[in-house]
């Protein structure tokens, strides 16, 4: 599903933030990715975006290696990934209604197949009231979960999330939480990105651990019992 | 549907403040656009005119003499021609039709007799013989002072040079006012591409194709281009129609009205379609142009 092979990651021509990544990823698993602050978390879920590219090293998306992809072949391979961004990225001038469903706008489906799904959707992340609210009357948490059903509109393959529950309160937190296991379990490869530590412990998955630009595979118990204030 | 007629809507580019003076700039280019085809049709039937009635005869030419009997050098000129072996007919041409000819230079109300015009002899020959143009002209002007084989028709070739030109000129300030249509758009577009850069690419990411992004540009910047054209088109032909009535009304202009002619009309009313067409294809090029440098 997803293959990195001692990836290397810069911005420009700044120092690289990500070194010598190499991991695996089994399609329908679900990996938590930690780390302190500015390890290069967010990195590297770009480089699994496709979003960014990488300095060196081969990442492989679903069996094709991607800087061999040609240009005309990348849409259709983002729309098999859906991103939370950490930042969240809405289209500020659409309504939630509209921002969630423009993936599928994006992919051609029929006005009339969209909306009633969309609708359902938000109604489920608790935000049926606010379909027709533009982002920037939402608070954090409201537009994390516009952000989410976004990126869940599609039944994408591969799920990535960026801090996804870090701006609303612990059991909205828990209820997307179980919504990605969901989605797990009908197969979907998901990769979420926190440092909170208690819900990783929580849930039990595979935790990759980032520091400095280096990847380690952990163990729960491995686990600082919290990130040092000033990022190490 | 409403993407066709030119909204964006992820983009939101009618929001923007940037593009707005587009309209305003390709009205006025339309303007000077639309002139420039009023010139150049007008002319082009003007020097078919000249052409036509011409075109496969010689000419004789007697030069104007106020002090001669042009009327009875004319007589005889076309009792020498018609006499010639190989010419199948002589024919004096009335002064009113050379008047004619000349009126998009002269006005309609010029005086006859008053301007050193030439009499003219149209000298119609034979398909197949074959005359001896020089001896001809030799013996024309023993016979008749002041008359000459034109065979080249040196005047009247002049005013289609002269014409010709001025229709190159037309052309010249049309392929300049499309090209300062094109930078004028490219300029826009590459400031809104900049603009819109982070929506460009959350498109991007969620599986939009270059297409996608391109076609809400392309849409919307034809659609500025096509609405600043009709009011540019319009004024130009309140203007050309003012121009043709004082034409009309003033006396012994010098000035022919402008007459477009079928075709002209058809290429004014296609000038807003064109610039859009045009507007639409530059957009495109620019915008997939610099997608293409994105990932
Ligand atoms: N757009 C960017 N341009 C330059 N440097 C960046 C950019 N984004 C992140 N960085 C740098 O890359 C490093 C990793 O950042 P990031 O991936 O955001 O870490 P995390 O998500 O784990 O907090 C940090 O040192 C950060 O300063
Ligand atoms: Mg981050």
């Amino acid at each position: 599903m997803v293959r990195f092979e001692n990836v290397g990651m810069r911005y420009g021509l700044g120092p690289e933030v990500l070194r010598d990544i190499s991991f695996h990823l089994q399609p329908g698993s679900f990996h938590f990715l930690t780390g302190p602050t500015g390890a290069g978390k967010s990195s590297l879920l770009k480089l699994l975006a496709l979003s960014h590219r990488p300095s060196r090293g081969l990442i492989t998306l679903f069996n094709k290696e991607v800087s061999s992809l040609a240009r005309d072949d990348l849409p259709a391979m983002r729309r098999k990934i859906g991103v939370v961004f950490q930042d969240f990225r809405l289209l500020d001038h659409l309504s939630a209604l509209e921002n969630v469903a423009l993936p599928l706008k994006i992919a051609g489906a029929k006005n009339s197949q969209i909306y009633q799904h969309v609708a359902e959707l938000l109604e489920w992340v608790g935000l049926g009231r606010q379909v027709d609210a533009k982002p920037p009357t939402l608070s954090g948490g409201e537009k994390q979960r516009v952000a989410i059903a976004r990126a869940v509109i599609n039944r994408p393959q591969l799920l990535i999330a960026d801090e996804p529950t870090g701006s609303m309160d612990a059991e909205m937190g828990l209820r997307l939480m179980y919504l990605f296991q969901e989605l797990n379990k009908i197969g979907t490869t998901v990769v979420v990105a926190t440092h909170d530590l208690g819900l990783i412990k929580r849930f039990g998955n595979p935790v990759m651990f980032l520091k400095d630009g280096m990847l380690t595979t952990r163990k729960q118990d491995e686990l600082p019992s919290q990130f040092s204030r000033d990022g190490g | 549907m409403m993407q066709i007629i030119g909204k964006s809507a992820e983009l939101q580019l009618e929001k923007d403040v940037s593009t707005r003076y587009l309209p305003v700039v390709i009205a006025a280019m339309i303007f000077l656009a639309a002139l420039a085809i009023g010139g150049l049709f007008s002319l082009s039937n003007a020097i078919s005119d000249w052409s036509a009635t011409l075109t496969g005869n010689l000419t004789v030419e007697i030069a104007f003499d106020p002090t001669a009997d042009l009327d009875k050098k004319v007589t005889d000129a076309v009792e020498l021609l018609s006499k010639t072996p190989g010419v199948a007919a002589a024919r004096a041409i009335e002064q009113e039709e050379t008047l004619k000819l000349l009126e998009p230079f002269l006005g309609r109300n010029a005086a006859l007799g008053d301007l050193p015009i030439p009499r003219l002899i149209e000298v119609i020959i034979d398909e197949d013989s074959a005359i001896d143009l020089a001896a001809l002209n030799e013996k024309l002007g023993e016979a008749v002072a002041g008359a000459r084989l034109d065979i080249h028709r040196p005047w009247l070739d002049k005013m289609v040079l002269l014409g010709r030109s001025v229709q190159i000129l037309a052309a010249a300030i049309m392929l300049l006012i499309g090209a300062v249509t094109v930078i004028i758009v490219i300029f826009a577009v590459r400031t809104g591409l900049i603009m819109h850069a982070e929506v460009i690419q959350v498109l991007h990411l969620i599986g939009a194709r270059d297409q996608y992004i391109a076609e809400q540009f392309q849409n919307y910047f034809a659609r500025l281009s096509f609405l600043g054209a009709l009011p540019g088109l319009i004024v130009a032909i309140i203007v050309m129609f003012i121009f043709n009535f004082l034409v009309g009304s003033l006396e012994a202009s010098m000035l022919p009205p402008l007459s477009l002619g079928v075709e002209g009309i058809i290429a004014l009313l296609l000038l807003p379609l064109m610039v859009a067409l045009l507007t639409r294809f530059t957009v495109r090029r620019v915008v997939l142009g610099s997608l293409e440098r994105m990932m």
